[in-house]
């Protein structure tokens, strides 16, 4: 007789795996996010490798459906390569590489003026320094624009020829230059905090005793500071320019006028002549440049980093660097560095936008029309003021909504995938969750847009054409953040012990209710704070929704962007300065409640 | 089979890849027993326990509560840990820190849909018993470290179950609570009765807590036997280094007899001895306390030099060298002793156990 209990002893083993809802729960998030993630990437690949419908026109040879390499055949050395890839290209990797480089040279320096020098009022000057990042890079655009605009390339004068009496030379209206100096000011905070925070995490006790040895101060820095913050540096500047070629705003503003294209902007350009294939080609080269990048940063740079575990240990208060006579010197340099990249471009921003004929710099020209005005058909197209306008209106009624929903929701499926990732790190559907979860961060902005709408323009299967929907740019920025939200998540299962959950498992509680209300009203500070970053973060995208939006769905920044677009500065300046506020309200709020009664409640878990 | 046990192990198997947590254990625990799981960290004791309650998935063998199979890998049975009528106090308390007191005592009461009054009735009674009465409304984080543990106790007392599980319980607290606290358990599962088993790597705690210690290491269980036995006769090398602090003294020895007496003889010294172990070589095993000093020589007395002197208030603990061998020595404060100080030393040799060289076990006397 066959023993009977081989059969019986895995049928009750799968049994039990099947009924346990951590498993059921993942196999669900495995397809859904499968569905959203790599399906859509696929699916971009095959238009690319496929005739479509439209190509009768580019070659006779194109039968609809059928697999075919003309088109990357003709963008990558047919007759327009240069002009559609490869100087797009060229353009991506030096704006961004400099626009990097000298990122991370100013942070670096100001991080370590404010974090090892005593200078006056570093404690201010480190909030302060961080204060361009939440600018979105549009208005630091569009504050650029109203400064050097010139009458050479078109349009009215800027501040620029109002303060010095000549146009500013056009390379310092459009083109590379500017576009590299906008994004150094968009960037330079995120290297700011990324190497501050090593510099604080350096064991000063480390420098004490080079200086006991007789080290100098510079020799210091040199041969024991710089040599243990280099990993945090490299980092930096990987990640930063890796966020540079998806940029959108900046180029689009700044390079567009003058024809200097770069690969982001180039995609956009072809989606808006119709031309989509060519579009869907550029968001598989961006998308594979930043997944260069990534691997790059945790490949080669990962290693480098383990090597300095110093860093991170328990920081002590070190010894700051006397800097002697130059000390308020350096403060004043500082402080006009401040006010000329954060606060300038804001005020700017305002003065223009109170200007009721654009580049008439005078008392007499002031008004609140562009805010609170009326209908004029005299004036800009007739357009009211923003809080009169229902196209402001219902843009910042649908940002809200758009936001709020899509946070919410994308927090609450990180909550749900950190935990699984942490309760069952072993497991393979685990370590694949985590991994396509991590995949939208290799996806710039603009090249997601353009794999949803390449995916969901159309029926598919039971899901309908999304295209134009409030649910699709919904989704969007939902799966764009999850690689966040998910990080979010992660930590906050990580600090909820695994005990407490097993005590309430002893006591007879089932899985859902121990989710309900043990997990979630210990995870509710983390993720509530996760949610405001990522409501902060939405309130300002414009790069990966911009290809989705229509009228009925349109949102502030896009908005912002048709005035732009539309050359009624002074109302998109408004709404800018009015998104920026916002954003700020939402970093204030976060920051506060970072430190409110919630967190005080976690940190009293044992 | 009939068995008065009851909490029964059998041939328990727990896997986590490559590593056997739990190898093979049988273990028959009497109704009211104190029973303590004690090793080094990473033996294995821990996940008996998580096995036990449930929290763990075995890959082999059988557990049975009272007269309940609830876990057996032939017949496919695994009961969720809510319905094996057990509880547990986690070594982090795991006190729900979003719930008061009360709630955290009262959760599971709620949970089994006992009535209002009944839960209230239970919650202040355990807690006047663990002298918390008036804490009810404190939040975990407004208790101080042993006034979570009496909360933690307190919730696994609320609910009655007929088997107390306990993983290091006290291992947060500072010693001197830690003492307090173990005397505070000692009586608490007096008056309970209730079958207890008890985690901890500490060996005085096992010691003093215990009816019965069960010593694992890698998995496997190297004894079971109440605390004096454990102590005076330790069933192997493992567990004669293990319990005892400081460790016990061993050494390789050749056993031999001539015109003179019966030796046991090293290198460095011969020691008299009455009865030989019958082997050509063996381990012996001697306590610190079973080691005289004299500073004059004595009949049998083995010449020592002083090493090092370290006073400990009741007790004084004198290390003793002689060519390769060193000797730890317990006796009380007494005569001044100095480094470097010559002194003659004698064993209690009805004390001594000897162990296999090949296997590391303990050679019965015959």
């Amino acid at each position: 007789m066959l023993p009977r209990y081989p059969i019986g002893r895995w049928g009750n083993e799968l049994k039990r795996r099947l009924r346990s809802p951590e498993f059921i729960i993942s196999l669900v998030l495995l397809v859904v996010l499968s569905y959203l993630i790599l399906v859509p990437l696929f699916n971009l690949a095959w238009r690319t490798f496929s005739w479509g419908p439209g190509d009768a026109r580019i070659s006779s040879d194109a039968v609809p459906g059928e697999f075919t390499t003309a088109h990357w055949e003709r963008l990558l050395m047919g007759r327009v390569a240069n002009k559609m890839v490869w100087q797009p290209l060229a353009h991506t990797m030096v704006t961004g590489t400099i626009a990097a480089l000298l990122a991370l040279f100013l942070g670096g320096i100001l991080a370590w003026f404010v974090v090892r020098s005593d200078l006056p009022g570093r404690k201010w000057m480190r909030t302060l320094l961080t204060l361009p990042y939440l600018v979105p890079a549009f208005a630091i655009a569009m504050a650029w624009e109203t400064m050097f605009k010139s009458p050479l390339v078109g349009g009215r004068p800027g501040f620029f020829q109002v303060l010095f009496g000549v146009p500013p030379p056009t390379w310092l209206s459009y083109g590379p230059i500017p576009i590299i100096i906008a994004m150094t000011i968009h960037f330079y905070p995120f290297a700011f905090i990324l190497v501050a925070a090593a510099l604080s995490s350096v064991d000063s006790q480390l420098e004490e005793s080079a200086e006991l040895q007789g080290a100098s101060r510079w020799t210091i820095i040199r041969r024991i500071t710089f040599p243990m913050v280099l990993p945090a540096f490299l980092s930096a500047l990987v990640l930063i320019f890796g966020r540079t070629i998806g940029g959108f705003a900046i180029p689009y503003f700044l390079g567009g006028p003058v024809r200097y294209w770069t690969l982001s902007t180039m995609l956009f350009r072809n989606f808006s002549l119709g031309l989509d294939v060519n579009g869907y080609v550029l968001a598989i080269l961006l998308i594979a440049l930043a997944s260069l990048i990534v691997y790059f940063n945790t490949r080669v740079l990962g290693g480098s980093t383990r090597k300095f575990e110093i860093i991170g240990g328990k920081g002590f208060k070190s010894n700051l660097a006397p800097l002697g006579r130059w000390r308020w010197p350096i403060f004043g340099a500082i402080t006009a560095f401040t006010i000329a990249v954060a606060i300038f471009p804001i005020g700017l921003l305002l003065y223009q936008s109170l200007m009721l004929i654009d580049g008439q710099y005078g008392l007499n020209n002031l008004t609140l029309h562009y805010w609170i005005g009326r209908s004029d058909p005299s004036i800009a197209f007739g357009l009211p003021g923003l809080f009169r306008n229902s196209q402001v209106l219902g843009g910042a009624w649908n940002s809200i909504r758009f936001a709020v929903t899509a946070s919410a929701i994308s927090a609450f499926l990180g909550l749900i995938i950190g935990y699984i990732v942490v309760r069952r790190g072993k497991s393979w559907l685990s370590k694949l969750l985590n991994q396509i979860s991590f995949f939208p961060y290799l996806f710039p902005g603009i090249a997601f847009g353009a794999m949803y709408l390449s995916m969901f323009a159309v029926r598919r299967g039971p899901i309908p054409a999304l295209y134009g929907t409030f649910t699709l740019i919904v989704l969007v920025a939902v799966v764009k953040r999850l690689p966040y939200t998910t990080r979010t998540g992660t930590s906050a299962i990580t600090q909820i012990n695994q005990e407490l959950e097993e005590a309430a498992q002893l006591q007879g509680s089932s899985w859902l209710h121990r989710f309900r209300r043990i997990v979630i009203p210990l995870a509710t500070s983390g993720i509530v704070s996760g949610m405001m970053v990522t409501f902060v973060g939405l309130m300002r995208v414009l790069a990966p929704i911009i290809l989705l939006i229509t009228p009925s769905t349109r949102v502030l920044m896009t908005v912002a962007y048709r005035f732009a677009e539309d050359d009624i500065t002074q109302l998109s300046n408004a709404l800018i300065l009015l998104v920026t506020f916002i954003t700020i309200i939402g970093e204030v709020l976060i920051w506060r409640l970072g430190r409110g009664k919630l967190s005080r409640m976690r940190e009293g878990a044992p | 089979m009939t068995s008065s046990a009851y909490l029964k192990i059998s041939q328990l198997v727990k896997r986590f890849g490559a590593v056997t947590a739990v190898d093979h254990v049988n273990l028959e625990i009497e109704p009211g027993e104190f029973l303590v799981l004690l090793g080094p960290s990473g033996c294995g004791k821990t996940t008996l326990l998580r096995c036990i309650a449930g929290l763990e998935h075995p890959d082999k063998g059988a557990i049975s509560i009272g007269d309940t199979t609830v876990f057996s890998s032939d017949r496919g049975i695994s009961l969720p840990p809510a319905k094996r009528r057990v509880d547990m106090v986690f070594q982090s308390y795991a006190l729900w820190p979003h719930m008061n007191t009360y709630e955290n005592i009262a959760f599971g009461l709620k949970l089994r849909k006992l009535p209002k009054r009944e839960i209230k009735e239970r919650v202040t009674q355990v807690l006047e018993d663990l002298g918390m009465a008036g804490l009810e409304q404190r939040f975990p984080f407004e208790l101080s470290g042993g006034q979570q543990q009496r909360v933690a106790l307190a919730r696994l007392l609320a609910n009655r179950p007929p088997v107390f599980l306990m993983d290091e319980p006290l291992s947060n607290l500072d010693a001197r609570l830690r003492l307090d606290m173990r005397s505070e358990l000692k009586r608490l599962h007096h008056d309970s009765g209730a079958t207890t088993v008890y985690v901890t790597h500490d060996q005085t705690e096992a010691l003093t807590m215990a009816s019965r210690v069960v010593v694992m290491d890698t998995g496997v269980v190297q004894q079971i036997a109440p605390p004096e036995e454990l102590y005076r006769s330790p069933a192997n090398l493992f567990v004669a280094e293990f319990i005892g602090s400081p460790r016990v003294n061993l050494f390789r020895a050749t056993p031999f007899s001539d015109e003179t007496g019966k030796w046991l003889s090293t290198g460095d010294f011969k020691l008299p001895v009455s009865r030989l172990p019958e082997a050509e070589e063996i381990i012996a095993a001697i306590r610190p306390e079973n080691i005289s000093l004299h500073r004059e020589p004595v009949p049998g007395g083995v010449e020592f030099r002083i090493y090092a002197v370290l006073p400990a208030g009741p007790e004084v603990f004198v290390h003793v060298v002689r060519g390769e061998t060193t000797f730890v020595v317990r006796m009380p404060p007494g005569p001044e002793l100095q480094m470097d100080q010559t002194v003659w030393v004698t064993v209690d040799e009805r004390s001594v156990n000897y162990y296999d060289v090949e296997t590391g076990d303990l050679v019965r006397r015959t």
